[in-house]
C-alpha cells in the first residue's frame, strides 16, 4: 500500500517544553493509524504540525510523496483534518456548515448540494439537515465535523480526538463510520486516549508520551513487547518484597508493574504457562491469587511509560 | 471564496440578528427622541397649530381685545383659539380635540383696571397631551408678566382708562387720546428699559428648498451624527467577527484548507463594509419613513456612505488587530467610537463644542468629514465638500485596511487566541 504520510524527525518546542520529539511514522491508503497517548503528550501538537496549522522546529512532514511545505495548497487538497473541538457555525444548518467547507475545499456550487447529501446520508444526519447546529446533539456535532472534513473526499483524514465528550452509543456509531472510510481506501490518522478505540480501531499504533513516540506497531506486536501473549498477576502481601533479591527471577520474568498488594510481570522465552505458574508460586512471598491475562494496551504504556494510561 | 465566505457571514447574521438590530435600532429611537424633545414635529420641520379653547366669562371691551389679538397675524399662524361655552369647552377637552383652556373669569376687566386685588386667569391643561399643553402654559405666563407690567407701570391711570370703558354709550375719544398721549411719553421715558439692545434672529425659507421639497428638518440635522457613530459600532461588531472564529475553531479549520490568511482578514472587512452599507439604508431610510425626511442628494449621500463603510470597517479592524483579543477590542472600539463621536460632532454639533476642538480636533476626525459632508448636501451648501469628504474617507479606509490585515496575518501567525 502506498504511503500517503510521511513523518519524520518532527519536532516543536514552546519555550523550555518539548511538546513534540523526533517522532517519525507513516500512514498508508486504506489504513488507520492511531496515535494513542494521555492528554498532554504531544497528539495535537502532532497533528497541528501535520495540517500546516503550525510550523514545526525540525523535521519534515511528506504527503502523497511531496513535502508538506513546499506545496501546503495541494497537500491540503489531498488532506481532510477533524479539529479536536468542534469547529462549526452555530448558527448555520448542518447542510449549510457542509455546503460551505466543502465549497472552501475547493468543491464547484453545482456539486456541492450533493455531496452535502451524500454525506448527511453517510453520516444519518439527512433528517436533521436543515436544524441549526447549536439544536444538534454533541454526537451530532461531532459527526457534522468529521463531515465537514470530508466533503472533497480527501485520501488522507487526520482525525484529532474525534469522540472527546459524548455517550457510548454516539461514539460507537462514529467508530463504525471512521472503519468504513478506512475500507474505501482513506489514509486515517486518528489520535485518541482511549485504549479500546485504538485496540478495536486500528490496525497499527503509535504510543506517544510527553512528545516522544515510545513504541509503534499493530496490537500484537506491541503485546509481543511484554514477551507473549500472557501476563501474570500476582496478587498478595507484597509491600516488603523485593524482587532484585529473589533467585533468577528477572532471567525468568519482567515486572510490569510492583504495587503494595499486586505484581504484574510477563515471561521471557514463551514458557509454558504451567511452568511459569510454577516457578511463581516458588517465590519467597506469601501470594493469595494469581490470575493469568491477555496483555493490554495499557499494559504496553505501563510498560513503556511505568503508569497506566489512565492516569 | 470571497463571495462564498462573505455569504456565509451575511447568512449567519441573518440566523442571529439581534445584535446588529440593536445597533440599527438604537441611532433611529435615539435621534426619535432627541427630535421629540427639541424638535419642532416629526414630520414637516415646522410647528403644528395648537389648538385651545378660549371661554370668555367677563365678556368685556378688554377680553374682546384679547380675543381679537388671538386671530390676528403670527398668533393666528401657530394657535388656534376656539371660543365655547365652558361646557362643551371641557367636552373638547375630553376628547382629545384641544390641548387646553383658557378661561377669562367674570369681572376680570374691573379687578385689574381697578388695580386694587389680584386677577387671575384660568388654564386648564389637556393632561392626554404633554408639549401643546405645556407650550401654551408658557404662552400665558409670558401674557400675565406682559399684564403685570403694565398695570404697574399705568396704575395712576387705570381708574381712567376704567371709567372710560365702562362709561355709556361712545366712549370719550378725546380724554382716550389724552390717555394714550400719556401711555406714550411713558413709554418714550422708559425706551432704554422696555427695548434694550438685544440680539436679534430672522428666519428665512430658501426658495429652491420650496419648489424641491420640505426644508431641512431637525430629524436630517441630526440623523448623520447618530448614524456616524452607530456605524462604527455595527462595523466593530462585524470586524469582531474574527475573534469569534478564533474562538470557535473555525479559523484553524480555514488554516487547514488555505494557508493564505488574508481572504479570510477581507471577507471580514467586506461582512463590516456591507453591514455598515446596510445599516446606513435602514438608517437613512428609516428616516425618510418614520420623519419625513427629504435626502436632496441620495447619490452623493451614497458615495459618503460607501466612503464611511470603508473606513469603519478599516478603523475598527485596525484597532481590533492591535488588540489581540476580542475583550481587548471590544473596550478599546468601543472608548474610541464614543470619543470619535463627542469629538467628530456626533452627539453636538462640532461647530457648539469648545473652540480647541471645533477649530483644531472635530476637522480633523473622520466622522466629522462624513456628518458635515451629509449636512452640506442637505443643505445645499458647499458642492466640493462631499467629494472630497468622500475620498479622504476612501484613501484612508483602503490604508487602514491593508494595515489590519498586516496585523493581523502578523498575529494568527503567532498564535493569536481570542
Amino acid at each position: 500500500m502506498a504511503s500517503l504520510l510521511q513523518v519524520s524527525g518532527l519536532c516543536k518546542a514552546f519555550g523550555d517544553v518539548r511538546a513534540v520529539n523526533d517522532v517519525s511514522f507513516e500512514v498508508r491508503a486504506g489504513e488507520i493509524y492511531g496515535l494513542l497517548g494521555p492528554n498532554g503528550a504531544g497528539k495535537t501538537t502532532a497533528i497541528s504540525m501535520i495540517s500546516g496549522l503550525l510550523r514545526p522546529d525540525a523535521g519534515k512532514v511528506t504527503v502523497d510523496g511531496a513535502d508538506f511545505w513546499s506545496a501546503p495548497a495541494r497537500a491540503q487538497k489531498i488532506m481532510g483534518v477533524v479539529p479536536q473541538e468542534v469547529a462549526l457555525y452555530d448558527e448555520l444548518s448542518g447542510r449549510e456548515n457542509l455546503e460551505f467547507w466543502g465549497r472552501l475545499a475547493g468543491l464547484p456550487a453545482v456539486g456541492v448540494r450533493d455531496r452535502a447529501g451524500e454525506v448527511l446520508e453517510a453520516l444519518s444526519l439527512a433528517d436533521r439537515a436543515r436544524d441549526a447546529v447549536k439544536h444538534y446533539s454533541g454526537g451530532m456535532k461531532r459527526r457534522i465535523n468529521i463531515g465537514c472534513a470530508l466533503m472533497h473526499r480527501p485520501k488522507l483524514l487526520l482525525l484529532d480526538e474525534p469522540t472527546v465528550g459524548i455517550d457510548p452509543q454516539a461514539r460507537a456509531n462514529i467508530l463504525e463510520f471512521v472503519r468504513k472510510l478506512g475500507a474505501e481506501g482513506t489514509a486515517i490518522l486518528y489520535t485518541t486516549h482511549y485504549l479500546e478505540e485504538a485496540e478495536t480501531l486500528c490496525g497499527r499504533i503509535g504510543i506517544i508520551d510527553h512528545g516522544q513516540l515510545l513504541a509503534e506497531g499493530t496490537l500484537p506486536e506491541l503485546q509481543k513487547r511484554l514477551g507473549g501473549d500472557q501476563l501474570f498477576v500476582l496478587e498478595g502481601d507484597l509491600q516488603q518484597a523485593k524482587p532484585d533479591d529473589w533467585p533468577e527471577f528477572h532471567e525468568r520474568f519482567r515486572i510490569i508493574q510492583k504495587l503494595d498488594r499486586q505484581l504484574v510481570v510477563s515471561a521471557h522465552n514463551s514458557r509454558h504457562p504451567s511452568e511459569c505458574l510454577r516457578d511463581l508460586l516458588e517465590l519467597p512471598v506469601r501470594v493469595e491469587n494469581v490470575t493469568l491475562k491477555r496483555p493490554s494496551l495499557n499494559d504496553v504504556f505501563l510498560q513503556l511509560t511505568g503508569r497506566e494510561l489512565r492516569e | 471564496m470571497l463571495w462564498t465566505l462573505l455569504i456565509k457571514d451575511l447568512n449567519r447574521a441573518r440566523h442571529n440578528p439581534w445584535p446588529y438590530l440593536i445597533n440599527l435600532a438604537l441611532p433611529l429611537c435615539i435621534t426619535a427622541l432627541i427630535g421629540l424633545v427639541f424638535g419642532p414635529s416629526t414630520r414637516g420641520g415646522g410647528l403644528g397649530t395648537i389648538k385651545f379653547a378660549v371661554v370668555d366669562d367677563d365678556d368685556s371691551v378688554l377680553s374682546s381685545l384679547l380675543r381679537g389679538a388671538m386671530n390676528q397675524g403670527e398668533f393666528k399662524k401657530h394657535l388656534e383659539a376656539r371660543f365655547l361655552e365652558r361646557e362643551s369647552a371641557l367636552k373638547q377637552i375630553n376628547d382629545n380635540k384641544i390641548s387646553a383652556l383658557l378661561i377669562i373669569p367674570k369681572g376680570f376687566t374691573r379687578d385689574y383696571l381697578a388695580g386694587d386685588q389680584s386677577v387671575a386667569l384660568e388654564l386648564i391643561k389637556n393632561p392626554a397631551q404633554s408639549v401643546y399643553p405645556a407650550i401654551l402654559e408658557e404662552l400665558l405666563q409670558v401674557a400675565v408678566a406682559g399684564l403685570n407690567a403694565v398695570a404697574r407701570n399705568l396704575h395712576a391711570d387705570l381708574p381712567e382708562w376704567k371709567e372710560i370703558i365702562e362709561k355709556e354709550g361712545r366712549p370719550d375719544m378725546k380724554r382716550m387720546a389724552d390717555l394714550l398721549t400719556r401711555v406714550g411719553n411713558r413709554f418714550e421715558q422708559a425706551e432704554h428699559y422696555l427695548f434694550p439692545p438685544l440680539l436679534g434672529y430672522e428666519t428665512t425659507t430658501q426658495k429652491k428648498a420650496k419648489e424641491e421639497g420640505p426644508a431641512l428638518n431637525i430629524f436630517a440635522f441630526l440623523l448623520p451624527g447618530m448614524a456616524a457613530m452607530f456605524l462604527l459600532f455595527l462595523a466593530d461588531h462585524a470586524i469582531r467577527d474574527l475573534y469569534r472564529e478564533v474562538k470557535a475553531r473555525t479559523l484553524d479549520r480555514f488554516r487547514t484548507l488555505h494557508d493564505r490568511l488574508l481572504p479570510f482578514v477581507i471577507s471580514k472587512v467586506m461582512l463590516a463594509m456591507a453591514v455598515v452599507v446596510l445599516g446606513s439604508l435602514v438608517m437613512f431610510g428609516g428616516g425618510v419613513l418614520i420623519f419625513g425626511i427629504h435626502w436632496e442628494r441620495p447619490l452623493g449621500m451614497a458615495a459618503v456612505i460607501l466612503a464611511y463603510g470603508l473606513f469603519a470597517a478599516g478603523g475598527m479592524a485596525s484597532i481590533a488587530a492591535l488588540a489581540r483579543n476580542e475583550r481587548r477590542a471590544n473596550a478599546v472600539n468601543s472608548v474610541l467610537v464614543m470619543c470619535l463621536s463627542f469629538v467628530g460632532g456626533s452627539f453636538f454639533p462640532a461647530r457648539q463644542l469648545p473652540p480647541v476642538f471645533r477649530d483644531h480636533l472635530s476637522p480633523l476626525m473622520p466622522n466629522y468629514w462624513f456628518i458635515e459632508s451629509l449636512r452640506a448636501l442637505q443643505s445645499g451648501s458647499g458642492e466640493m465638500t462631499w467629494v472630497w469628504a468622500a475620498l479622504k474617507l476612501l484613501v484612508l479606509g483602503l490604508a487602514l485596511i491593508l494595515a489590519a490585515s498586516w496585523i493581523f496575518q502578523r498575529a494568527l501567525a503567532k498564535g493569536l487566541r481570542a
